[in-house]
């Protein structure tokens, strides 16, 4: 569980986000959206404790985010930035395999083995597993790096580990259809093992299909917080983006679509 | 397995290039020669015979210089690796990068102030320390400046890193050029010898009091191997990994900077061996620093023992100062090796 309690963060003398305040539960998959610049790259840095902030708190598990040591945080949270090139030659099994650095000290263990494995499985990067990592494509460079952060939160019986958190921000910016929708559709599983998963995303029909919470920022404000069906609502994302929305409803789809409207 | 393989290779290479290296000169020791006189020496008497000419200047003049060789490789290779490893670029180099021109402006200001001070005129072991805290200090400052220089938001910039070398190698050659025009004759002899960088002032003191500067570097460097690995992935994502980034970077310029700061004060300015060495592993055995960071250590020993072998007797009795052959050896197998890597991204692309 996390809480989010009337954070402020200011760069120099510009404010970047106001006085927000919302929780995420576990079990849920929660979805960041705003226009560019609304400041959700910056509250999710705030949230994995990558910056500090300026007024307010973030506690995990009751807990103030900074008093958590980063190597105890390691092993239960994990986080995917948007930072992905890597100069030094390493291989992409060197990189998934980074994920487990927490989990063992000197050799790896069978277990973080088997949770490389699983993760380059899932992820569908195993047969990129010597190749070095420079020399991929961005969106498999983006799988792999996806595929090392779950590698971080794996555990032999996931059912008995709940807890744990996955945070990414524009996780599948550069994949296609197939591979966004294998991303979300883990981090849903994950929600459903009792995660806590919160997820930076543009793409509102993305978000339509996985979020369950929605959290809407505009100008490093809270415009709206609550379930997917209450914030994805034409008037409240008009005022967000600046242009209308329409919200179509399929007949053989259950989640709604977004298009722009019409004036 | 393979990691194994290429680690005692490397221990057999140093090991061959120290029996090659201290039978090479004007009077030569063949290599059974050599074990016998170092085993006589430690009270292990082995049946092959050898003259006592020869024990005299394997002992008092050879094993010195290709002690210090081994040394000062090994920090030097080690060093360049775990700076590669904190630039998150494997051009970051000693001598590319100003950290050794900063020890040696350092050591150049050290050498002119003692020379006024007539209580260390005889005490050589104190001007050398007082030597080794300048140049650690030159380097320290070097490295700390173009780090911070270099690193853009959550990326070191390639262009920057070089660029901010470059006026850092700039700045200090022009004062030592400074401080050179108004040096006395002695002085002047000093300084030259630091900046072409040379072995030949090798002595059992020299290596002892040079030994903790390099072995405490190359044992505690691999202990970071993990978290090097990590940070490659970026500073933040490496936090999310657990690891004390900022613990971390200190620990990495006080260590790297220990060793190439201690190899400058004593044998000036080497290039090249702390790029060259860990790009030839890196194509052998992967960037894993857990192999990387020790094997550098064995391969720079190895590399920096065997130029000074070919610099001292390649027009002796005269000798090139070693400096310029590490550069003659590396400069083309770097750029070799700049292109063999442009062909491996450009064949995986297509």
């Amino acid at each position: 569980m996390m809480q989010v309690n009337q954070l402020v963060y200011t760069a120099g003398k510009r404010n970047i986000l106001n006085n927000i305040s919302f929780s995420l539960a576990p079990g849920k998959v929660t979805v960041i959206l705003g226009p560019n610049g609304a400041g959700k790259s910056t509250l999710l840095r705030l949230l994995s404790g990558e910056l500090k902030p300026s007024g307010g708190t973030v506690s995990w598990h009751n807990r103030p985010l900074h008093q958590i040591p980063p190597a105890q945080l390691a092993t239960q949270r994990a986080v995917l930035t948007q930072q992905y090139a890597i100069t030094l030659p390493f291989t992409c099994e060197e990189v998934v395999l980074m994920g487990r650095y927490p989990h063992f000290t000197n050799q790896p263990t069978a277990d973080d083995i088997a949770a490389v494995k699983a993760a380059m499985e899932e992820m569908h990067v195993t047969h990129l597993s010597s190749r070095p990592f420079q020399t991929l494509s961005g969106g498999e460079q983006q799988r792999v790096q996806a595929a090392r952060v779950l590698a971080q939160l794996w555990s032999k019986r996931p059912e008995a580990a709940p807890g744990k958190m996955l945070l990414l921000d524009e996780p599948t910016s550069s994949m296609d259809i197939q591979h966004q929708q294998l991303l979300l559709g883990k981090a849903r599983k994950l929600a459903q093992q009792r995660y806590t998963v919160l997820i930076v995303l543009h793409d509102l029909n993305l978000a339509a299909r996985y979020a369950d919470e929605i959290v809407l920022l505009q100008k490093g404000s809270l415009l709206a917080a609550g379930t997917a069906a209450e914030v994805l609502q034409p008037a409240t994302l008009q005022q967000a983006y600046g242009i209308p929305l329409q919200l179509i409803q399929s007949v053989d789809y259950p989640y709604p679509i977004l298009v722009p409207g019409h004036h | 397995m393979r990691r194994s393989l290429t680690t005692t290779t490397l221990i057999l290479l140093l090991i061959a290039s120290v029996l090659f290296a201290s039978g090479m000169g004007a009077m030569h020791i063949p290599p059974m020669q050599v074990v016998s006189i170092i085993c006589n020496s430690i009270g292990i008497h082995l049946p092959v015979d050898y003259n006592e000419g020869m024990a005299g200047v394997l002992i008092q003049i050879r094993l010195p210089r290709v002690c210090l060789g081994v040394l000062i490789g090994a920090g030097l290779a080690a060093a360049g690796a775990s700076l590669q490893g904190l630039f998150r670029n494997p051009l970051a180099d000693a001598r590319l990068i100003g950290v050794s021109s900063g020890a040696s402006l350092f050591a150049v200001v050290t050498i002119v102030a003692i020379s006024g001070i007539p209580a260390l005129a005889g005490n050589h072991l104190a001007k050398y320390y007082l030597l080794n805290a300048a140049t650690f200090t030159g380097a320290c400052l070097a490295s700390v400046v173009v780090f911070r220089i270099s690193k853009a938001g959550n990326k070191t910039m390639t262009t920057t890193m070089l660029l901010a070398g470059l006026g850092i190698n700039a700045l200090c050659e022009s004062i030592i050029g400074l401080i050179t025009s108004t040096a006395n004759n002695e002085e002047l002899r000093n300084i030259t010898f630091w900046l072409l960088g040379s072995l030949g002032g090798a002595s059992w003191g020299m290596v002892l009091s040079l030994l903790p500067f390099i072995l405490v570097p190359i044992c505690l460097l691999p202990q970071l191997s993990k978290s090097l690995n990590a940070f490659s992935l970026g500073e933040a994502e490496a936090m999310h990994l657990g690891i004390n980034v900022k613990r971390l970077k200190t620990t990495i310029i006080v260590l790297a900077t220990l060793s190439v700061g201690a190899s400058v004060a004593a044998a000036g300015i080497i290039g090249f061996v702390g790029l060259i060495v860990p790009h030839i592993l890196r194509g052998i055995s992967g960037s894993d620093h857990r192999s990387l960071l020790p094997n550098s250590a064995l391969l720079g020993a190895s590399l920096l023992t065997l130029a000074d072998t070919f610099s001292r007797t390649i027009i002796a009795p005269a000798e090139l100062p070693i400096g310029i052959v590490t550069a003659l050896l590396g400069t083309p197998l770097f750029i070799a090796l700049l292109l063999k890597q442009k062909k491996a991204i450009k064949s995986w692309a297509s």
